[in-house]
């Protein structure tokens, strides 16, 4: 059996509608996860990652080419894959009419956790989601944010090995998603497999120890943040305070093609692939053109590889 | 406990919210036969004056549950419209259960409902209406009630699942509910119906349903026809099983 979490081969995934286009989804995707990463996924919107993600969770099935949950087929095991995993999916998911209490000790029963213990364990969880209080309440009764918090703390109400969530953090207040990224780091260490999307890029940065980039249903970059980070070397991000922006500064950038322009009141910030004398020489210019109160360059972050590599794609 | 067992746990627990739903469900067929029964035996004159081979009530009992099997299946297959709006339809199919499991628990619970329901009403219209049962015929009823909505459902849940639009969805029970109740011997007996009307009857699963549960209840009908329309009516519903399962799989793929 593999040692792998997630196998994927030579993965296709193409949608086919009457009248329309046929959308290549996953247009070839190799990959493995091992067990206990946190295993981030990027790409832009239509990248594949949300497909990618049925397919694992056995919600879709693949046109051709394999994928494997801890050594089960997602096709040909599909029931075997969905005893060892648990889905947070995008949308919120939960039972409006049952208590938030019902809801955890619902889905506990789903998995198999005998009844004493889901209560036991709910109660946890609750405390730790911000819910005791609302324990007893419907679910239709609570806010948007609360529904998915119930939502994702099913998720810990289990012990199944690997865990898929996508887009976690929406409607999460940030107190809330720091403990959640806490436990969730901690799980993984316990041996626990976690999956995410997410458009928030410095989630990824700060949780995942391997990270795959998707672009058009392909692997765009794969690895670790530092391997991706030697992926854009010459990249560099440039922040010039002025105390009075200097006339045409904005449009003799934007003559270098940057990956990146914003100016925001007297600010510029501008990421470019320069190589190491180039970017002194316009770090120069800039400081040049007027009273500098700020100035401030580094490497490319996580955002800056992920526009690069996925530049014209992002709607 | 097993996937089924949790889907039917999970359906108990949704019902249980609304007590007031679930004693309607119960008593409604009874009312139906109460308000409707009675009038219509009124009007017909009784025994010897229309051209039932009975009074009206006693005819029309296996008609109203036979009515309340369809109302509860087809309510049942609604529900996978409330599971798409709260979201939870695409979570509980990444739920370690198996497809079948998660159609055949949907309406386990509701048919827990549904012998609850033929019980009362059995019970009261022996003894309110005086409806003689057949001796022996509980059990069949009590299948007939179980497979009844079982394969009305399957075939509810095939349009419940591939129709995306509640309102289409309500249009398309409208249109079946007007076409199946009607055109069957729910109301009615089906020998004296005009020729196409009766074949229409004799080729609809509701007729053979319905017939089935008046050989039941008051021992009404040949044993060899009814032997056939129940054989009749079980291929129903494990080809509306087959479609369910099919459409169910064919979801998000």
């Amino acid at each position: 059996m593999s040692t792998a979490a997630i196998s994927v081969r030579d993965l296709v995934k193409v949608y086919r509608r009457r009248g329309q286009q046929e959308v290549r989804a996953l247009d070839g995707l190799t990959f493995e996860v091992g067990r206990g990463a946190i295993f981030g996924l990027l790409g832009p919107n239509g990248a594949g990652k949300t497909t990618l993600l049925r397919i694992l969770s056995t919600l879709a099935r693949p046109s051709s080419g394999s994928a494997a949950v801890l050594g089960h087929d997602v096709v040909a095991s599909a029931l075997n894959v969905r005893r060892r995993i648990s889905v947070v999916i995008q949308e919120t998911a939960v039972e409006l009419f049952l208590s938030v209490r019902d809801n955890l000790g619902t889905f506990a029963r789903f998995h198999g956790v005998p009844t004493a213990e889901a209560r036991q364990r709910a109660e946890g969880v609750m405390e730790e989601f911000g819910l005791a209080r609302d324990a007893h309440r419907k679910v239709i009764d609570l806010s948007g944010g609360f529904k998915r918090r119930v939502q994702v703390a099913k998720v810990f109400m289990v012990n199944t090995p690997l865990v898929f969530l996508d887009e976690f953090t929406t409607g999460m207040d940030p107190i809330l998603k720091r403990a959640v990224m806490d436990k969730l780091r901690r799980e993984a260490a316990g041996g626990r497999t976690i999956v995410l999307t997410t458009q928030i890029l410095s989630e990824v940065e700060e949780m995942c120890d391997d990270i795959l980039i998707l672009n058009r249903g392909r692997q765009a970059a794969r690895g670790d943040l530092h391997t991706l980070k030697l992926l854009s070397q010459g990249v560099y991000d440039v922040t010039v305070t002025f105390d009075r922006l200097p006339a045409g500064i904005e449009q003799e950038l934007a003559a270098r093609h940057p990956i990146r322009l914003s100016v925001t009141q007297n600010t510029i910030e501008v990421t470019l692939k320069e190589d190491h004398g180039g970017i002194l020489t316009v770090v120069g210019a800039l400081a040049s053109r007027g009273r500098v109160l700020r100035l401030e360059v580094g490497g490319a972050s996580l955002e800056d590889i992920f526009v690069e590599l996925t530049k014209g794609e992002a709607s | 406990m097993s996937g089924l067992t949790a889907v039917m746990y999970r359906e108990g627990k949704i019902r249980a919210t609304n007590a007031l739903f679930i004693f309607w469900d119960v008593i409604y067929p009874l009312g139906y036969l109460l308000v409707f029964g009675v009038g219509m035996n009124e009007a017909l004159g009784g025994v010897g004056r229309s051209r039932l081979p009975t009074d009206y009530h006693s005819f029309f009992l296996a008609g109203v549950l036979g009515m309340a099997s369809f109302g509860i299946a087809s309510n049942t297959a609604w529900s996978f419209f409330m599971d798409r709006d709260n979201g939870i339809f695409f979570e509980m199919l990444t739920y370690p259960i198996s497809r079948a499991e998660y159609l055949v628990g949907k309406v386990l619970f509701n048919i827990a409902i549904g012998l609850t329901q033929a019980t009362v009403t059995v019970f009261l219209a022996s003894a309110v209406l005086d409806v003689r049962l057949r001796p022996g015929g509980l059990p069949l009823l009590a299948a007939s009630v179980v497979i009844g909505i079982a394969g009305w459902f399957f075939f509810y849940a095939i349009f419940a699942l591939a129709i995306r639009r509640n309102d289409a969805f309500n249009t398309v029970t409208s249109i079946l509910y007007f076409v199946f109740l009607f055109a069957s011997s729910m109301f009615y007996p089906v020998d004296p119906l005009p020729t196409a009307f009766r074949a229409a009857a004799l080729a609809n699963p509701v007729t053979w349903h319905v017939d089935v549960m008046r050989y039941a209840t008051i021992g009404l009908g040949d044993p060899r026809t009814i032997a056939i329309e129940a054989a009749g009516y079980v291929v129903f519903t494990l080809v509306s099983f087959a479609g369910a399962l099919y459409t169910l799989r064919r979801e998000g793929s």
